[in-house]
């Protein structure tokens, strides 16, 4: 392609779109309502996802220490788990600590704690563990292992809700996943669809052009950009749908998460790639000689 | 008049077949350097499936096509736009681009051969001037007369000053009056150099031009008559049978074209 052919390809691809503005608008629509239902998709599950995060992060396991255990043993258990690769920080609660905080969350029952006389709570270390590390499996060696030791008692990291929570997070990113690729596809499919249409109704062209003698890349490089265009217009016009929705949301659920800077780049992206490739295929059958 | 030899098109022992079905059977022909060429045939007989051989838009099934320095059987996909700015091509239905102005329809055959922006307003404009059509460069097809239209093809054809030009049925869609106007212009390219290959249906309208005519049935050259006539056709218009058609048509002033009553 010459210098010449080139600046009446990009000519082309202005021309083509500016005279059918109404066409264009069309798809762009149809395409930007579909991606809406996709960035919404992706919206829940970023926030779901962060919802789980939180709890992880606040999750905490508990190493109790037997009653009277000396100091320096108390000091080697603390080292031992600050030792070990999933702990990420170690707080030492005493009994009074732990006592004062027991009857703050009894609140208005507080007084039967007053019938015990003497505090029944041991020691203990308030251990937080990386997120990667919050696993039943883990866990659960952990606290066989640290079980063992010489001063502690017990080692609790709430099993039973952990095992339910675990149950619960896998279920959800594996619908997540199913009704994402679900989606996924049929956005693919209503673009390429959509794409096609557009090409389709510039068959003619396309014979034109070639009867004259001009070569696929002069022909494609027009529907390509098109398609680049429409994709990447519908892919911001569903943005913006989408900010007016979480605008929305807001209202009821302060804290809802928006798309990052750079996941909205990507998405737009994808969906000029998206559009030129739907158009690419489209053409695909015409450009056979 | 001396006429180079040269051929320009070369079809031998071409057969195409759809399926069990023989479209094209064994045709072989020449059309040398300037020539005007009839190819008469009924609908079905294989005009319109022998002119996509010879542009390649389609492959012989056996045989070669040999335009220039282009054969058939050696072309790479590729190297197909080439030839196809080497040759011209009219269509009975225009195939003009809707959303295009008659300049811009001209030029896009300039364009896509890569020529300059100066180039192609020139040529464009020259050629426009020549099928006289330049006062309408600025309308859009739907706003043109059939005859109109298919100047516009034939300007759009010849752009690239191709060795040949080919028509498939040029004259179908227009009355007798378009269609004399549109044979003139065809005859005037051709003095200029240009051979032509006009397939048609309609043998009352070639065959009082004396010219070479190509009959074609079933997918076989039935007949292939001798040129017999050298020179500018357009001297021969007036006493043809088409123009008689057309000057019955003009006294009665029924002809509904509105862009070629002269």
């Amino acid at each position: 392609m010459n210098l010449n052919q080139f600046r009446y390809v990009v000519g082309e691809s202005t021309t083509m779109m500016a005279r059918r503005k109404a066409a264009n608008a069309f798809s762009i629509v149809i395409m930007g309502l579909c991606l809406l239902i996709l960035v919404v998709f992706i919206l829940l599950t970023l926030n779901v996802q962060s919802v789980i995060d939180r709890a992880s992060e606040e999750m905490r396991a508990y190493v109790y220490l037997e009653d009277g255990v000396a100091a320096s043993t108390s000091r080697e258990i603390q080292m031992k788990l600050l030792g070990l690769e999933g702990v990420e920080e170690v707080v030492f609660v005493s009994k009074e600590e732990a006592l004062a905080s027991f009857r703050k969350d009894l609140g208005d029952s507080k007084d039967m704690l007053d019938a015990l006389g003497s505090n029944p709570l041991p020691d203990a270390y308030r251990v937080k563990l990386k997120p990667e590390y919050i696993r039943s499996e883990y866990l659960e060696k952990l606290a066989g292992d640290a079980g063992k030791w010489e001063g502690v008692e017990e080692f609790r990291y709430g099993e039973k809700w952990l095992g339910r929570g675990e149950k619960l997070v896998r279920g959800f990113y594996v619908v997540d996943l199913c009704i994402g690729v679900i989606i996924l596809l049929a956005v693919i499919f209503v673009i390429a669809n959509t794409v096609r249409l557009t090409v389709l109704t510039r068959q003619k062209a396309i014979e034109v052009a070639k009867l004259v003698g001009a070569t696929n890349a002069y022909i494609r490089i027009p529907f390509l950009v098109e398609g680049a265009f429409q994709g990447a217009v519908s892919s911001l016009l569903a943005i913006a749908l989408l900010a007016v929705i979480h605008g929305f949301a807001q209202r009821f659920l302060p804290g809802v998460m928006f798309l990052r800077g750079d996941s909205i780049f990507g998405f737009v992206v994808f969906c000029a790639l998206l559009g030129a490739l739907a158009s690419y295929g489209a053409m695909r059958r015409f450009l056979k000689v | 008049m001396e006429q180079d030899q040269r051929i320009i098109v070369g079809v031998y022992h071409l057969s195409k077949t759809f399926g069990k079905h023989f479209s094209l059977h064994d045709i072989n022909l020449q059309v040398t350097n300037g020539e005007f060429v009839f190819l008469v045939g009924r609908s079905g007989a294989g005009k319109s499936t022998l002119l996509r051989m010879i542009y390649m838009d389609d492959v012989p099934s056996s045989g070669q096509v040999v335009v220039g320095p282009y054969v058939s059987t050696k072309m790479k996909r590729g190297t197909i736009p080439n030839l196809r700015r080497k040759i011209g091509i009219v269509f009975q239905d225009f195939r003009l681009l809707d959303d295009r102005t008659v300049f811009e329809n001209v030029a896009l055959a300039l364009k896509v051969a890569g020529a300059g922006i100066g180039d192609v307003k020139h040529q464009v404009t020259d050629i426009l001037m020549r099928v006289g059509l330049y006062h309408k460069r600025y309308d859009f097809p739907h706003e043109l007369s059939g005859g109109e239209q298919q100047r516009v093809a034939i300007a759009r054809a010849v752009a690239n000053r191709p060795s040949v030009l080919l028509a498939d049925e040029p004259t179908g869609n227009l009355d007798p009056v378009v269609t004399r106007s549109i044979l003139e212009l065809l005859f005037k390219i051709n003095a200029g150099g240009t051979a032509v290959l006009m397939a048609t249906h309609d043998l009352d309208l070639v065959k009082s031009f004396g010219q070479r005519i190509i009959y074609l049935d079933g997918g076989r050259v039935v007949k292939d008559k001798d040129m017999i006539y050298v020179g500018d056709l357009r001297d021969r218009i007036a006493d043809s049978k088409i123009s008689e058609k057309a000057d019955r048509l003009e006294d009665r002033d029924i002809t509904g074209d509105r862009g070629d009553r002269r």
